[in-house]
């Protein structure tokens, strides 16, 4: 059973302008990948990826709307609630890693990241954002020994453009075993057609609107599939993807409506 | 092991509950896919509506409390999901709320030409003036089945409460405006608080109950519907089991809905209890007919 258990924070790291990670008191053995419903009473819950995933849980949240708002202005020994980790996490079959990440999509990518490394696996990454302030985890990700590609939208560090022109480029030279990736859901897309052209079989990390979390509501169904993000997901690989004409093209808001992510189909 | 529920002809007895997986299309036809007789959808309203704020749906030892709040994506586009559950050839059953009888009329209008037969959700525990509003009231769930039954050809389901001061007065009061089928029951009002956080944990504090714990009400609540009214009563509450299952035939139900089963044994739960159900007649040489009702007699 899934309980609500109160968690509190031990230490708080400002990532970037718009990112904290909260390091929370309790003990986690988490899946790269994996997700916990995260309570703020009175507010509300919602899923986040674990971005540390043995030892003390980590969890790194963007400051997007009201919620993870409220959530950033908690402190050190502020207490939140947490449901997990539930779902599937990534799953590592290779010996040559590559991780593109967008934005605060980094945040299941790096645990891989390390563990991948101490089990002696080559990992390579390509992290993106809009602008150089913004980058998550490089320094981390450099830490545990991973090679380390940038991309900015404004070109303020790395190369100006997007992770896809880097993995782009990348795969003309080199290939690799297993591709990962989450963070916007274009971005994705275009990173399975990239690495499908090379046969790179890629896993990616979606985000759905989830109520339950635990695979009884049925609100984070991918069309096309049936499968649940919040049960058989978050991650997919590319050949489930592939048989969803959702990925890529919407999701559905609270009330359960599509909401299209850029011109209807 | 057929049966037939007011005209539609189910493989097995087992239906999947309105509420759970069942907010599209593509998750209904997975559940009809892995076996359930029948699939009924999430209620659906003349617009969409977002319900409450989480956390909407939780475990607790006893079972599953949920405050949804009738979130919806409106009958719109809930007829096209309807029409892709209807691919996997299994019944689809269309469940409505409303705020008004002229809601009801409204939606259960709009979805009738895209499901077998619509469900009345005259039950919903979360919602202030929808859903138990009508349930609670003979006069207010025989009006809202008789208008719904003036408007659409399909057949009409009544999904009622055991919070009704008398469940079998408001079956009775269904049968009267020509419901087809009574399901009994919906979840209970209950809540549940953090003793760390000292607040209650769902988003709207109350909520329904479900699973296990409610079964035994919910078979009490047929035998009383069964021994009063003549339509078909589909039992729903707690069902796990093919035992459980069977509690509820002899109960006098000729059906039953399935919802807090998938989280406990997954969507096979519907194939499971189906096959509990046939072992256990099967050993004692038995026919459902032969026990549906027994308890009654």
């Amino acid at each position: 059973m899934n309980t609500m258990e109160i968690a509190k924070i031990k230490r708080v790291v400002k990532d970037t302008q718009r990112i904290k990670t909260f390091i929370l008191d309790i003990d986690v053995s988490a899946i790269p990948g994996q997700f916990v419903m995260v309570w703020l009473p009175d507010v509300d819950e919602k899923p986040m990826s674990v971005s540390y995933t043995s030892g003390d849980m980590g969890i790194t949240i963007l400051e997007l709307g009201d919620f993870t708002r409220r959530l950033c202005e908690l402190k050190v020994g502020g207490k939140i609630g947490i449901r997990g980790p539930m779902g599937r996490g990534f799953k590592v079959y290779g010996d040559r890693l590559l991780l593109v990440g967008g934005g605060v999509g980094m945040a299941p990518l790096a645990p891989l990241a390390e563990d991948a490394i101490k089990e002696g696996k080559e990992v390579t990454a390509i992290v993106g954002a809009i602008t150089a302030k913004e980058l998550l985890f490089v320094e981390r990700l450099k830490k545990a020994g991973v090679r380390v590609f940038v991309s900015t939208d404004d070109g303020t560090a790395g190369y100006k453009g997007f992770t896809t022109d880097v993995l782009q480029e990348l795969l003309q030279k080199e290939t690799f075993d297993q591709c990962f990736t989450c963070g916007p859901e274009i971005m994705m897309f275009k990173v399975l057609n990239i690495a499908e052209d090379k046969e790179i079989p890629t896993q990616a990390s979606l985000h759905r609107y989830f109520k339950c979390g635990i695979g009884i509501c049925g609100h984070c169904v991918l069309d096309g599939t049936g499968l649940r993000v919040c049960k058989e997901g978050p991650t997919f690989r590319d050949k489930e993807l592939r048989k969803s004409h959702e990925f890529g093209y919407y999701w559905r808001n609270a009330a359960g409506q599509k909401i299209y992510f850029g011109v209807k189909k | 092991m057929e049966v037939e529920v007011a005209g539609i002809k189910l493989k097995n007895p087992t239906i999947l509950a309105s509420g759970i997986l069942g907010t599209t299309g593509a998750s209904l036809r997975r559940v009809a896919m892995a076996g359930a007789g029948a699939v009924v959808s999430k209620s659906a309203g003349s617009e969409a509506r977002v319900g409450h704020r989480n956390p909407t749906v939780i475990e607790v030892p006893q079972g599953l409390l949920n405050a949804v709040g009738l979130s919806n994506c409106g009958i719109d586009e809930m007829a096209g999901e309807l029409e892709i559950a209807k691919e996997a050839g299994v019944p689809v059953i269309a469940s409505v709320y409303g705020f008004s009888i002229d809601d009801y009329v409204k939606s259960a209008g709009a979805l009738n030409s895209y499901a077998d037969a619509i469900e009345l959700n005259l039950s919903c525990p979360n919602v202030e003036r929808a859903g138990q509003f009508f349930g609670k009231s003979p006069e207010l769930a025989f009006e809202a089945v008789r208008e719904v039954k003036r408007k659409v050809k399909v057949p009409v389901f009544a999904k009622l409460t055991a919070e009704a001061g008398d469940i079998a007065e408001i079956a009775k009061a269904c049968e009267e405006a020509k419901a087809d089928a009574i399901v009994a029951i919906n979840t209970i009002k209950a809540m549940s608080i953090n003793i760390d956080a000292r607040r209650p944990v769902l988003g709207n504090k109350v909520g329904g109950l479900s699973g296990k714990c409610i079964k035994s009400i919910a078979v009490r609540c047929v035998y009383e519907i069964a021994s009063e009214v003549s339509i078909p009563v589909i039992g729903c509450g707690g069902i796990l089991t093919g035992e459980d299952a069977l509690e509820f035939i002899m109960a006098g139900a000729e059906a039953v809905q399935i919802g807090t089963g998938v989280l406990l044994r997954g969507i096979s739960v519907f194939r499971k209890v189906s096959l509990e159900m046939k072992e256990f007649m099967e050993e004692r040489e038995l026919k459902l007919e032969d026990i549906r009702g027994v308890a009654l007699r």
